[in-house]
């Protein structure tokens, strides 16, 4: 007995964890790198990005990445190289991905170098190159156009290259003996078996102020949420409500490191740790989450808002036009709500009540106290 | 699937003392090659949380990066890294213990990862000079390969087939031969090569666990006739580095390494055109020594080593429930390794069929083969209409085979070290859960207080460092 006993443990222990798919979304908005320059400059952090995907590649044999950037006017892939028009008109969130002349990424032209693994130079080399060429298309006419960035852009095609890898990388689901062997186990074993491809975000953030992709990025953490894939957040300079949100939601990492010119130890230490390795180390994440939304109409982001009894959508007014909903048109009465204040107030009291004496995350807490009492 | 291959290789390292580990470590490449395939993966964490941390890193915080629960992860992640050598920890002045990188593994890894240095040990590709004649496609590398290492697998087998030495055209070289026989894996009977229990072990593994544990037998040999350890493995590690296809110099290949060429291309590990070539290519069985040759959908699925011809024929046994067994194959090597368990009756053009009976299982236990890998070797080639019912193989065979073979064996082995004259209640149940923590505890009497473990230089530096901890207080 004790023999089966130790060569289970052993096997057990070595057995390979699952590759996993690390899709960078990289904020390159050169608004804010230009104010971050000068503690820490897009080339710097750039080379301990690099640094950063090789020291995952090597993780894991299996591991891949892809690099997103969103940039001011666009959001684009810097790796893998976006080759045939054909990927690009299923991937492209934005539409206008579309760059010449950038197939056969993987040529024979990148020079041998005997003192790197080669695995590493294809793609730092793929990289390097495409981001070369997406700040040599940026001109001072899309620098003026806008001072934030397509993170909801980038988000999506993160989440749609992700999805992609995933089917690829499900076992031959398609054959027969495997349909049969899903069959006979149970769900929850099928579901482990067909998905062996564990991925997951992580957004190097340093433009603030994207409440107007509030809807867009929005849907994109409950697409993540959905399909279990963790958002990391590395928020280097500015504040979003909406990126803490993120990684709360989708169980992430953020941080908001004090010193960014260390930013190599930030993520090899929080964010490289893949999902198999965060089972049993404890995750920086964000303390007091900030779980406000951004108002539909004009993108602020409220305390106190107003919704839609339809479509849910947020306004932060109750002076509509024609009283109709902007996102449904449907037709709302706010005046009775209007009309009745005492019976909000009362409410929210009892929120603030709560809120103060409870020392934890005030949305986490609320809708289990409420209930709790009535039926324990 | 590089799970048994890769421990194979790691118990080899660790067997390693402290100077040659120091040796092998300045070469960027071995260092990524031991990370990447030879750390568990919570030890790849702590690696590289500490690269380019500029400090040492105070135990109680990497205890506090990790949760309670984890207690057993960590204990085995650290206890591997300070095996290797990869991690030393120190005390410091205020007696707390504080954890760091040795130095040439941190200095070579962070060389590997930003590709930087000039040590150009990832292999240097040979230039138009040096190569003279068309590159060679990974078909006939891999047709190259193959050949030669089923001839390797044929030879061990042929002798307990029943197979005439040389009545099929498949041979090996003398070298390899004798390394063979060196590594225990086959014994010369009557002029007839006969296979041993390691060597059964061996024939029924993973290509990929294979190739390592012969390379192993090599590495052992090779220290005997005055080859350098270290050369030899970083050689070893830079071919799993390497790009099949791509032809490589052997202009910077040290005598040693010359001549492990050509060992190697006789095994089908690297090919040459001829002896005094200038330049090799690697081939798959070189290129997948440091990393799971298994799924990696996307980057090569043509190519991947699915294309071997063993697995080609996966799925091929029919087992029924009255021991009967049939064969879908024409493969010599197939056939050779059914017949060292079943009692083979007929065989046609492309199906063998026989009976697995208690002679025949008694006559494989004798030589060495487990039940386990009777049938882990029926279940993993099980036929694809087998494989439709869970268990693969009916169960009442299953059973059987194993009850034949306890009839013979009733004790079991284990080499280790007995732990016992435990002062206290308190002391034993510490030190013993410490050890089921590392997943060297074999067996423990708590009445007795002892207990028995499998390796002891872990517990003995805990029970240092205990003593220490006590003296200072």
């Amino acid at each position: 007995m004790n023999t089966i006993d130790g060569s289970d443990r052993h096997v057990q222990t070595d057995s390979a964890p699952p590759p996993s798919l690390l899709a960078i979304v990289l904020d390159t908005n050169p608004h804010a790198w230009a104010h971050l320059s000068s503690s820490l400059s897009l080339s710097a952090a750039l080379a301990n990005i690099l640094v950063f995907i090789n020291a995952h590649l090597a993780s894991g044999n299996a591991n891949e990445v892809a690099v997103i950037a969103s940039h001011s006017h666009k959001a684009t892939f810097l790796y893998p190289t976006p080759t045939a028009p054909q990927p690009k008109a299923r991937n492209g969130a934005n539409g206008d991905v579309a760059m010449n002349g950038t197939d056969d990424s993987k040529g024979h032209h990148i020079a041998e170098n005997p003192n790197k693994y080669r695995a590493f130079a294809l793609v730092e080399s793929a990289i390097l190159k495409n981001f070369a060429k997406l700040l040599d298309e940026t001109n001072e006419s899309h620098l003026a156009a806008t001072p934030t960035t397509l993170i909801g852009g980038a988000i999506s095609l993160a989440l749609t290259y992700i999805s992609k890898s995933t089917m690829l990388h499900a076992p031959t689901a398609a054959s027969a003996e495997s349909m049969s062997l899903a069959a006979l186990a149970d769900s929850e074993n099928a579901h482990v078996d067909r998905i062996p491809l564990t991925s997951r975000i992580l957004i190097v953030s340093v433009s603030g102020d994207l409440a107007n992709q509030y809807i867009p990025v929005m849907n994109s953490i409950f697409a993540a949420q959905r399909k279990k894939i963790p958002i990391d957040i590395l928020k280097l300079a500015g504040d979003t409500v909406l990126l803490q949100q993120a990684s709360d939601a989708t169980g992430g990492v953020y941080m908001k490191p004090d010193r960014p010119e260390g930013l190599l130890q930030y993520l090899m230490m929080a964010f490289l740790p893949d999902a198999t390795a965060r089972a049993s180390l404890v995750i920086p994440s964000a303390g007091g989450v900030d779980f406000r939304a951004a108002c539909f109409c004009h993108r602020k982001v409220v305390d106190v808002g107003f919704v839609c009894s339809v479509c849910l959508s947020i306004f932060c007014s109750s002076n509509l036009p024609d009283n109709l909903c902007l996102t449904c048109g449907s037709y709302l009465s706010l005046r009775s709500a209007l009309i009745n204040p005492p019976a909000l107030i009362p409410r929210k009291k009892k929120k603030k009540r709560k809120v103060g004496t409870d020392s934890a995350t005030p949305g986490a807490s609320t809708p289990a106290g409420s209930s709790t009492p009535m039926h324990p | 699937m590089s799970a048994s291959s890769s421990i194979q290789a790691l118990e080899y390292l660790q067997g390693l003392p402290l100077q040659t580990h120091r040796k092998l470590y300045e070469a960027p490449s071995t260092v990524l090659a031991v990370f990447r395939c030879m750390l568990p993966h919570l030890a790849k964490s702590i690696v590289m949380a500490m690269l380019y941390m500029p400090s040492a890193l105070p135990a109680a915080d990497l205890e506090a990066w990790f949760k309670p629960s984890a207690r057993r992860e960590r204990e085995q992640a650290l206890s591997i890294l300070d095996r290797l050598h990869i991690l030393t920890s120190k005390r410091e002045d205020d007696r707390s213990l504080s954890y760091s990188l040795s130095q040439g593994f941190q200095r070579s890894l962070r060389q590997a990862i930003e590709g930087s240095g000039t040590h150009r040990t990832f292999g240097v590709p040979a230039t138009k000079a040096e190569r003279r004649e068309e590159k060679l496609g990974i078909d006939f590398l891999d047709q190259h390969a193959r050949t030669q290492w089923e001839g390797i697998l044929f030879f061990m087998v042929s002798g307990a087939a029943g197979f005439a030495p040389g009545s099929v055209k498949m041979d090996v070289g003398p070298g390899t031969k004798q390394l063979l026989h060196k590594g225990d894996l086959v014994r010369t009977v009557h002029e007839t090569p006969k296979i041993t229990k390691e060597g059964f072990t061996f024939v029924l593994q993973e290509t990929n666990a294979q190739v390592w544990n012969l390379l192993i037998v090599y590495l052992r040999m090779g220290h005997e006739l005055g080859m350098s350890e270290t050369e030899v493995l970083s050689f070893l590690f830079m071919l799993g580095s390497l790009e099949l296809g791509q032809d490589y110099s052997t202009s910077t290949l040290s005598d040693t390494q010359l001549q492990m060429l050509d060992d190697l291309s006789a095994m089908g590990i690297v090919y040459r055109s001829s002896k005094d070539s200038r330049t090799f290519y690697p081939t798959r069985l070189a290129t997948t020594l440091t990393s799971d040759s298994g799924a990696l959908p996307g980057t090569d699925i043509s190519t991947n080593e699915k294309t071997d011809s063993k697995a080609q024929n996966k799925g091929f046994i029919i087992v029924e429930t009255n021991y009967r067994l049939y064969a879908y194959t024409n493969s010599l090597i197939q056939i050779a390794i059914l017949s060292l368990f079943t009692k083979l009756q007929h065989r046609f053009p492309n199906l063998v069929s026989g009976k697995l009976t208690k002679e025949s299982v008694h006559r494989a236990v004798q030589s060495g083969i487990t039940s386990a890998q009777i049938i882990s070797y029926l279940t993993t080639y099980a036929h694809p209409q087998m494989q439709k019912s869970n268990p693969p193989l009916p169960p009442t065979v299953m059973d059987q085979i194993r009850l034949w073979e306890y009839e013979g064996e009733r004790v079991e082995v284990t080499t280790g070290y007995l732990m016992r004259e435990f002062g206290s209640e308190v002391e034993y149940r510490d030190v013993q859960g410490y050890a089921e923590a590392l997943g060297v505890l074999v067996w423990k009497n708590d009445a007795e207080r002892c207990f028995f473990v499998s390796h002891v230089e872990q517990i003995s530096a805990y029970l240092k460092k205990k003593k220490e901890g006590r003296g200072g207080r």
